[in-house]
């Protein structure tokens, strides 16, 4: 948590330090789908990463010029761990919390109506294994899905369209995809066994917004 | 002064109490509200918050306030009313008036009458009756069913309009004027109640007078919605049917009248009927019409009563029952019995309502004497008693003073190696809380105690623990095990012992509350086996030939205790009927069924599921004693109520069983205490008689085939063979049943007998009290020499002189015989020479390597430990088990398991350095094996499971109380506790072999460290674990910060120089 504040003090000056800018504030929630790793142990292999759940946001923006904009971003994720090998399988609660910053470049100016863009940023994800710990957990010879916390870097790559519904309120579809390295804490792998590659977390969200 | 004076008082309050035991008057239980005249009958009007009572006496009926319990008014009602009943409305009561005179003129004249009193305006109506009523009950649909001595009447409470249902024949209430002190309940002899729904109504008519041998009845149902007498019964009991009251279940599937506990109702074998099937009846009735009373409370599936067993009596044989259908049968209870010395005192009963298991008995101040009835919610019981009416509140009944042991048996395993002192503890309470004053006796005894028993304190105040210590020296020749009865004392409580079991009288000491055994046993080494505790009167066993089991049957609760015979553990308790006495098993193996003595039922359960299944239906009047299955007949020996009992036949397809027409060409007239015995084979049934008389029932002609009698009289043992040997007492008989010859010493007694293939296992007690098993050869009728049981087979009684004492298992690993304490397992070549133990090693209990201290588990490996597997939980630790036991220089070893190859055992917490260890068996002395003890040598244990992991570290996270493995890491701030042994001696001292206390907590001596991943935890505490014997726990809390994370990360404990290491995952 004093990490998560550290880095979000960082974060939320940026925008403040752009004036004379027009501001959007909003919020949004969707659902995201994870890509699993694939986990190997001698001749065990499998597959760890996070179930697909719900996620929730909230963007505080602005558009330093017609075409280009920026926000800070922060996205709440349900998504528990889970391992799985042949039919066998184990889960456990868990979140996460990104929180990031984009650039967004509009492909149209910002009087128009509906305003597809292009994002990609980098910030900070945490996640949180929240599950019950017990003494047996099926496939800990592959991963131990582990009740902590961990911070991992974040880049942020997507779109989305933002269509103005009254004077001051946006409807916006955003996608993005969150990658991260494995957070090898909560997906903690045995000595004799290996996990490779980055998370993948593709979201989709329905927001609305409002600029002032 | 006044403060001292005060003080010293108070601390003497105690020793004064407990001394003032005998002293002190009894106490009771029941709040009693005299009416100065004889109650009759009551009626509950819960809406006005009054009680109804009718005083057959004065003629008046007096109204008695629920909530003050005083008699507020008086109602002047014509003389003699007999009966009450309170519409379900609560607009009438309709109160009958039997005064049927031999037309002499009676001082207070009156007339067999029926009032109605409107209770709303208080105005009433008398109408005169033909014949003398004896019982009102009110349906559902607002109409009285009056009994007469003549007729059922309908009468119309409003109008005053009377339908004649029908006569009745066999009623006949006592002639006005009786002899002196006869009471209401002998003198109408009647007894009738109103289900809960009101759609039924049941009860009785009587034959008076009736002094409470023999009852003559009439049985009746009424169907309310139909207006029908849907049963009328005749029928003559011996004893009478007492206490003459009637109770109904809330939902109408059984009541109980008198000793008789009657199924009846949708759910069980027939609509409600007056003649549903005696699911059990009370064995210890007198039959005093007058003494007593029943209460269903359907809430909790129990009955109150009190049935009274005051100068019980033989039972008859010659009482017949005429049933409609023209089938006559007699109802009795059990057989012969003596009366008692001493009466017991008024006592209220609580049973359980499915086979009137004894769950308490109550004190009371004086008999009850008629109807009881409960309140809407179950939480009163209003109840007629000698002097008007007792009112018993169930919360205080439930708060009321009682004294408990908390165990029936205690047991002292002396052996060869110890014959000095032991001592054991018990606890003697009182279950709701109270400071009861008690005492501790040896019951027939003046001094009591016994020589080389010493009870300290022996007096106290619950809760008290009390010392029993046995000093097997001063007891004298103990041979096998001797057994002595002990009874908690207590003029403050108010619970008394259940009666025995059967019909035995029953011998009542003043204020004895309860009572335990003491037992104690006191081991040769020519000995052999391993006895079980287990309470209670056990009169059968069987051993499943299908499963790894063995069933025993315990008579004084009503059970069917069922053993895996891998660990002789408990694995279900069965429900019996009243009273088992036998056991069989299915031919397909698949039911377990068990005889009732008092129960028209035979018990049925499923060995698969061990569940009970629908019963077996017995005539009326037959109670199954015994049973046995053949290839072809399932058949049962019946004590019949009537001229003859008979061997009855099992239908499996109709669930019922009917007598014998005959015995091939032979009367179906038999003993009542003939048991049956079936070869394995399903072949052949033998039945042995006490008179002597054998009959054999040959499967493969479906016929009694055989009978003799060669012998005057037949008891013991009692088995058949698949191949053609039988045996009973003492004989060996072959296929026609022709002695072969005795196989058990003219003088000795046999308990029981097995077959097994061509070989036969004998238990007797010699005429010296030794308990003996011998191996015999059945076709040469020839046996080597016996071997000695560590404690004697049980045998039969007079009642039952047939006993089944003896099971070889299917898997042939033991054989298992009823003995004194309860059951003994003897290893399958119980009378093999035996080997001399080889030890091989000393390793601690935790990881089986070599460091070991004073007080930690250690195993011993090695060869010839043990003849059989065995483990214990007593506590203390037995110091031999099975037939092993263990010295460490010379001190006794208190062990927890034993094998042939392996002891687990407790060192003692005096001995460290260089020590030898020596194991007795009946093998011999081992050589002894040289060894270090340690002062200090922590161990943590690797016997952790999770799932499918074993080997696991026992250490445990205070957050979840789970075991520490990858998926369940030690975090940072997690407190955790470290389970192990070897931390040496400990302050303050736990006697060897003993648990631990929790107060005052047990630390160890020498301090312990314990470092996470090099950083030091904070130990809080490092001791014996509490209620463990050996097993010492370290807690500790791991610090906030500098402890590193990881999969492997060491925790290491040191004390006393020596350290140990375990891996753990560690994260933040």
């Amino acid at each position: 948590m004093r990490l998560f504040s550290r880095f979000a003090m960082l974060l939320l000056p940026l925008p403040c330090l752009l004036t004379g800018q027009q501001w959007e504030f909003g919020g949004s929630a969707g659902y995201g789908l994870f890509r699993d790793v694939k986990v190997t142990a001698g001749a065990a292999s499998g597959s760890a990463g996070f179930a697909s759940g719900v996620a929730f946001g909230a963007l505080l923006g602005n558009q330093m010029s017609r075409w280009v904009g920026g926000e800070t971003r922060y996205t709440f994720r349900r998504d528990d761990l889970r391992v799985s090998s042949g039919s066998a399988q184990a889960t456990m609660r868990a979140q996460s919390h990104a929180l990031h910053y984009d650039v967004l470049v509009h492909g149209a100016s910002k009087e128009s109506p509906v305003r597809p863009f292009l994002a990609a940023g980098a910030g900070v994800k945490f996640y949180r294994g929240t599950g019950a710990e017990t003494a047996f957990q099926p496939l800990t010879n592959l991963v131990v899905l582990t009740r902590t916390r961990e911070a991992q870097p974040l880049i942020s790559l997507g779109g989305g369209v933002k269509i103005s519904m009254s004077g001051r309120a946006l409807l916006r579809l955003d996608v993005r995809d969150y990658l991260t390295p494995i957070p090898s804490s909560l997906l903690a792998v045995p000595p004799n066994s290996r996990i490779s590659g980055w998370m993948h977390d593709f979201v989709f969200l329905v927001g609305v917004s409002t600029v002032f | 002064m006044l403060y001292h004076i005060v003080r010293q008082n108070l601390i003497l309050l105690p020793a004064i109490l407990a001394l003032a035991v005998p002293l002190a008057p009894a106490a009771t239980f029941g709040r009693v509200v005299p009416i100065g005249g004889h109650a009759s009958d009551i009626a509950l009007d819960e809406a006005r918050g009054v009680l109804y009572i009718a005083d057959y006496t004065s003629g008046r009926v007096h109204v008695m306030s629920t909530t003050d319990l005083t008699i507020g008014r008086s109602i002047t009602v014509p003389a003699y009313p007999g009966s009450l009943a309170l519409s379900p409305d609560g607009h009438y009561l309709v109160i009958t008036h039997y005064a049927s005179s031999a037309g002499a003129g009676l001082s207070q004249p009156g007339q067999n009458a029926v009032t109605v009193l409107d209770l709303n305006s208080n105005q009433r109506r008398t109408f005169g009756l033909p014949s003398g009523p004896v019982g009102v009950a009110i349906g559902i649909d607002g109409l009285a069913l009056i009994l007469t001595q003549d007729e059922f009447l309908l009468l119309d409470p409003a109008s005053g309009a009377t339908i004649s249902l029908g006569t009745v024949a066999s009623v006949q209430s006592q002639t006005l004027p009786v002899e002196q002190a006869n009471f209401p309940t002998q003198i109408l002899a009647g007894a009738m109640t109103a289900t809960a729904d009101g759609k039924h109504i049941i009860g009785l008519g009587g034959k008076a007078p009736d002094d409470g041998s023999t009852s003559s009845l009439m049985r009746f149902s009424y169907n309310v919605l139909t207006r029908q007498i849907t049963a009328a019964a005749h029928l003559t009991t011996s004893p009478s049917l007492g206490p003459r009251v009637i109770s109904a279940a809330r939902d109408g599937s059984y009541y109980m009248t008198g000793w008789a506990l009657v199924g009846c109702g949708t759910g069980f074998l027939a609509d409600c009927t007056a003649t549903g099937p005696i699911l059990a009846q009370w064995p210890h009735a007198s039959g005093a019409l007058n003494i007593g009373s029943i209460a269903i409370r359907s809430s909790k599936a129990l009955i109150y009563g009190q049935i009274s067993q005051e100068g019980q009596k033989a039972a008859s044989d010659s009482q017949t029952v005429c049933l409609p259908n023209g089938t006559c049968v007699t109802v009795t209870t059990p057989g012969a019995t003596p009366p008692p010395t001493t009466a017991a005192p008024p006592n209220l009963l609580i049973l359980d309502a499915d086979n009137l298991t004894v769950r308490d008995r109550i004190q009371l101040s004086e008999n009850l004497a008629g109807r009881s009835v409960f309140n809407s919610d179950e939480s009163v019981l209003y109840s007629i008693s000698d002097s008007g009416v007792m009112v018993l509140s169930m919360a205080q009944l439930e708060r009321a003073p009682r004294v408990v042991a908390s165990q029936p048996d205690v047991v002292f395993r002396g052996n060869f190696c110890n014959s000095g002192p032991i001592t054991q503890q018990i606890d003697v309470t009182d279950p709701s809380g109270n400071a009861v004053p008690f005492q501790v006796c040896l019951a027939n005894s003046s001094s009591c105690t016994a020589p080389g028993i010493s009870i300290t304190p022996s007096a106290g105040v619950t809760p008290a623990k009390v010392k029993i210590s046995i000093d097997p020296s001063r007891i004298g020749s103990l041979i096998g095990t001797q057994a002595f009865l002990f009874e908690l004392l207590s003029g403050a409580a108010v619970n008394m012992p259940p009666p025995p079991t059967r019909g035995r009288a029953e011998t009542v000491t003043a204020n004895v509350r309860s009572r335990f055994r003491v037992l104690v046993n006191n081991r040769e080494p020519e000995n052999r086996g391993a006895f079980f505790n287990t309470p209670g009167e056990l009169v059968d066993l069987l051993a499943d030939p299908a499963r790894n089991r063995f069933y025993v049957l315990r008579q004084d609760t009503n059970q069917v205790l069922a053993y895996e015979a891998a660990g002789y553990n408990l694995l279900a308790t069965l429900r019996t009927g009243n009273t088992p006495t036998a056991m069989a098993i299915t031919f397909d193996r698949k039911y377990l069924l068990v005889a009732n003595d008092n129960s028209q039922l035979a018990n049925r359960y499923d060995l698969d599921s061990l569940q009970a299944v629908q019963p077996i239906l017995f005539p009326l009047g037959h109670y199954p004693r015994s049973i046995a299955v053949s290839g072809k007949a399932v058949l049962a020996a019946s004590r019949v109520a009537g001229p003859i009992h008979t061997i009855d036949a099992i239908d499996f397809n109709t669930l019922t069983a009917a007598p014998l027409a005959s015995l091939g060409p032979y009367k179906n007239d038999i003993h009542s205490g003939t048991t049956l015995t079936a070869a394995p084979n399903g072949s052949s049934i033998m039945a042995a008689m006490p008179d002597g008389r054998l009959l054999l029932y040959n499967a493969n002609v479906d016929a009694f085939t055989i009978s003799r009698k060669d012998v005057g009289a037949l008891k013991g043992a009692i088995a058949a063979s698949s191949f053609g040997f039988y045996m009973v007492d003492h004989f060996l008989l072959n296929e026609s049943l022709v002695t072969v010859a005795p196989v058990v010493a003219s003088g000795d007694s046999s308990a029981g007998f097995a077959f097994v293939d061509q070989e036969g296992y004998s238990a007797a007690v010699s005429a010296g009290g030794r308990g003996y098993l011998q191996r015999v050869v059945t076709t040469t009728a020839r046996s080597p020499l016996p071997t000695m049981i560590v404690e004697s087979p049980t045998t039969g009684d007079t009642e039952f002189p047939f006993r089944r004492a003896l099971a070889p298992l299917a898997d042939r690993s033991a054989i298992i015989a009823l003995t004194t304490s309860g059951f003994t397992v003897l290893p399958w070549n119980f009378d093999a020479a035996t080997a001399v133990p080889v030890l091989d090693r000393v390793v601690n209990a935790a990881d089986f390597t070599k460091p070991v201290a004073p007080g930690g588990l250690v195993t011993i490996f090695g060869s010839q430990l043990s003849p059989i597997t065995l483990s214990s939980t007593d506590t203390p630790l037995p110091t031999v088990l099975a037939d092993s036991c263990l010295t460490v220089n010379g001190v006794i070893v208190h062990v927890s398991f034993v094998s042939p190859t392996q002891v687990n055992a407790q060192l003692p917490f005096q001995i460290d350095g260089n020590a030898e260890v020596v194991l007795r068996t009946p093998g011999g002395i081992s050589d002894a094996l040289r060894f270090t003890i340690l002062p200090a040598a922590p161990i943590v244990f690797r016997s952790g499971t999770a799932g499918p992991l074993t080997g696991i570290p026992t250490i445990v996270r205070a957050t979840n109380n789970e075991l520490v493995t990858v998926s369940n890491p030690i975090h940072l701030n997690d407190r955790i506790t470290i389970y192990l042994t070897g931390m040496g001696q400990t302050v303050p001292v736990v006697p060897d072999g003993e648990a631990a206390p929790a107060d005052p907590l047990s630390s160890t001596l020498l301090p312990a460290t314990v470092t996470l991943g090099g950083t030091p935890l904070s130990v809080e505490f490092a001791g014996l674990t509490p209620g463990s014997v050996g097993i010492y726990q370290i807690n500790a809390t791991v610090p906030f910060r500098g402890v590193p994370t990881g999969f492997d990360i060491p925790l290491t404990i040191s004390q006393g120089g020596l350290t140990t290491t375990v891996s753990v995952r560690v994260v933040n």
